[in-house]
């Protein structure tokens, strides 16, 4: 095994992270006031993955003995992590500071965390599979706990952590089942045994477990029990990264197991198990967020029903519908990273102003606020023109083309119900009579990531069309 | 019936009944030594196997490591605040059938499956071939294992630090 500039430019990305880990441990070590260091520090290298992944797109490669692949996907992938990661690094800054957990290791953890999504986009191989997840759930574990002295963090990390390692058990558990019946952890080894294999029990229990334990960490409902304790009780900037990046790599981990199964008959195995996913997660999430009073809880429910959306595309198995998500995927990371920005700003000392009712007249009082938060808002709900409304687009027209309009049917009224939660947050801040409501100081910083995350999903709704097309060329 | 045969089945019982002490002893305590003897019956089939470094591993790891720290973690909290720990066996009847319905499918498998049986010779030893599948086909999931547990050592200490 050769390994050539080329391929070490290949896989730059990964090295900038893996060696930003280690240059902020002695930064933090020997830095006096490392805490006001490192945020701009992760800045720079997150951006840095982030557009060189955007760069090299094109240059597909197997490294490592067909452990890894670059370019395609995974860049794109990257890109989606990195950029917002970096955006989380930037709500952090001030936020941290009023959360009292202003600390230096929050960051090593952040791009440990990322490391280990990238890991999970790019694997080849399902025993990277199971190291990228590690290397993401366990920071995000301690993530979830960082804010020691609150006692719903503390709770939140022990679910989290509970659970998660619960959902492990099942990935790994599957990955023994494929690998005996396979005889190879290789995804390639798998595609060539591919027909020997398919009708083949083991296999095919070895796979649903997988999908089970991946259902875990996508928040999809029968296994959603965490998402709303962990959601709320996290700190809000890592529950930004957590409800998205988390997703979006266990959606590309998915992606990757079920990869020799598209386009073949034997996947119609696994669609009434999908579906059914799908369809339970988009219904439920969207009725019980309209119950909700806490702002946080409520975009939890929403994440598990955009779950079910995304796993529409999964469950036609089609290469539109893998691009669909991607897609979705995209659009998903930056409308919710930018509501959840919002919300990490007005979040006062002590989880105060974290009820939806605290927003009201946030309209007359903060106009510039009210306004981006309505853009996400919009966006969230599917209104055109903005970015979720073309995730939902696509998605919907995979599930139309494979002969499940079904499904595309329960996602538009699943999108009608949730409309009434995610527009009741615009109406109040702008059509509420009277004067109550909160006065919000603002952090330039957050401010400027959620400008940032604001002009990205208008970007994705402007041009819908080529940016799926960039996709589509790489997904088969 | 030779004699590697039987030190399968005795093996095989330490496992299985050391495994039914630990859910239905009522003494955590007791739970945690019948552990061990599950965790020591593994490591003879191990070794039955072939495995011999996964055996010494599971020997080295778990037994003289995670077990003790069990048993410090038991011991310790039992005091920090003067309440003894609760333990019961509850959930018999749920746990019954997720259990009977996974030996089921565990049988299923077994009875269905077309095994091969091939005699080969024991390597001497494994260490060697682990060791070069580790330095080349697995190289950089090796280098990342170590990532791996330097962010888990940042974060255990990050939990534990002092306000």
């Amino acid at each position: 095994m050769d390994i050539t500039i080329q391929d070490y430019l290949n896989i730059l990305p990964l090295i900038i992270i893996a060696a930003g880990i280690l240059i902020s441990v002695v930064i933090e070590m020997y830095a006096k006031n490392s805490e006001k260091i490192l945020p701009w520090f992760s800045i720079v290298i997150f951006f840095s993955a982030g557009y060189y992944a955007l760069f090299t797109v094109n240059s597909q490669s197997v490294l490592f003995s067909n452990m890894i692949v670059t370019g395609g996907t995974a860049n794109i992938f990257f890109f989606l992590f990195c950029f917002g990661a970096a955006i989380v690094s930037l709500l952090s800054i001030d936020y941290l500071k009023k959360a009292g957990i202003y600390f230096g290791e929050y960051y090593i953890l952040l791009q440990s965390a990322v490391l280990g999504m990238m890991l999970l986009a790019n694997a080849r191989d399902l025993v990277m599979i199971f190291i990228g997840l590690e290397q993401m759930s366990i920071p995000f574990y301690v993530l979830a706990g960082f804010n020691r002295k609150k006692h719903f963090s503390n709770e939140a990390a022990l679910k989290y952590f509970l659970l998660g390692a619960f959902a492990t058990g099942f990935i790994v558990f599957g990955m023994g089942l494929i690998y005996g019946s396979v005889g190879s952890m290789s995804i390639d080894a798998i595609m060539t045994k591919f027909g020997d294999v398919s009708t083949n029990a083991v296999f095919i229990i070895g796979v649903l477990l997988f999908i089970i334990g991946f259902s875990f960490k996508i928040a999809a409902f029968p296994f959603h029990m965490w998402v709303p304790d962990v959601y709320q009780g996290s700190p809000t900037t890592v529950t930004a990264i957590m409800s998205t990046g988390g997703k979006a790599a266990a959606f590309s981990a998915l992606f990757i197991a079920l990869s020799p199964f598209f386009g073949d008959v034997s996947f119609n195995i696994f669609k009434p198990f999908l579906s059914a996913l799908a369809v339970l997660s988009m219904l439920f999430g969207s009725i019980v967020a309209i119950a909700q009073t806490d702002i946080k809880r409520m975009l939890a429910y929403s994440s598990i029903s955009h779950a079910g959306y995304m796993l529409i595309g999964v469950t036609s198995g089609l290469a539109s519908g893998t691009a669909g998500v991607i897609f979705y995927l995209a659009a998903y990371t930056f409308m919710n990273l930018g509501a959840f920005g919002i919300v990490s700003m007005l979040e006062g000392e002590n989880d105060t102003n974290l009820k939806i009712d605290d927003y009201i007249n946030l309209g007359k009082k903060n106009p510039l606020i009210a306004g981006l938060l309505s853009i996400f808002m919009f966006a969230l709900s599917g209104l055109p023109p903005f970015a979720g409304f073309f995730g939902k687009y696509y998605v919907f027209i995979s599930a139309i083309e494979s002969g499940m309009t079904w499904l595309a049917i329960v996602g538009v009224i699943s999108s009608v119900i949730s409309v009434y939660f995610y527009l009741r947050l615009v109406v109040l801040m702008y059509f509420k009579e009277g004067n109550e409501g909160i006065n919000p100081t603002v952090s330039n910083t957050a401010l400027l990531g959620v400008v940032i995350a604001a002009l990205i999903v208008i970007l994705i709704g402007l041009f819908p069309g080529s940016i799926i097309e960039l996709i589509s060329t790489f997904v088969i | 019936m030779n004699i590697y045969d039987l030190i399968f089945y005795l093996f095989a019982t330490i496992t299985v009944l050391s495994a039914l002490a630990v859910v239905s002893t009522k003494n955590i305590i007791y739970s945690a030594y019948n552990l061990m003897l599950t965790f020591f019956g593994v490591a003879g089939l191990y070794v039955l196997l072939g495995a011999d470094f996964l055996a010494i591993v599971q020997l080295i790891v778990y037994v003289g490591g995670i077990l003790i720290l069990i048993l410090f973690g038991v011991m310790l909290t039992n005091k920090v605040n003067g309440m003894p720990i609760h333990t019961e066996v509850t959930n018999i009847i749920p746990a019954s059938i997720t259990i009977g319905l996974f030996a089921g499918i565990v049988l299923a498998f077994f009875m269905n499956t077309n095994w091969k049986s091939v005699t080969t010779e024991f390597p001497a030893t494994t260490i060697q071939s682990l060791g070069k599948l580790l330095m080349n086909e697995y190289i950089l999931i090796f280098e990342l294992l170590g990532v791996l547990l330097l962010i888990a050592l940042i974060g255990a200490a990050s939990i534990a630090r002092k306000q």
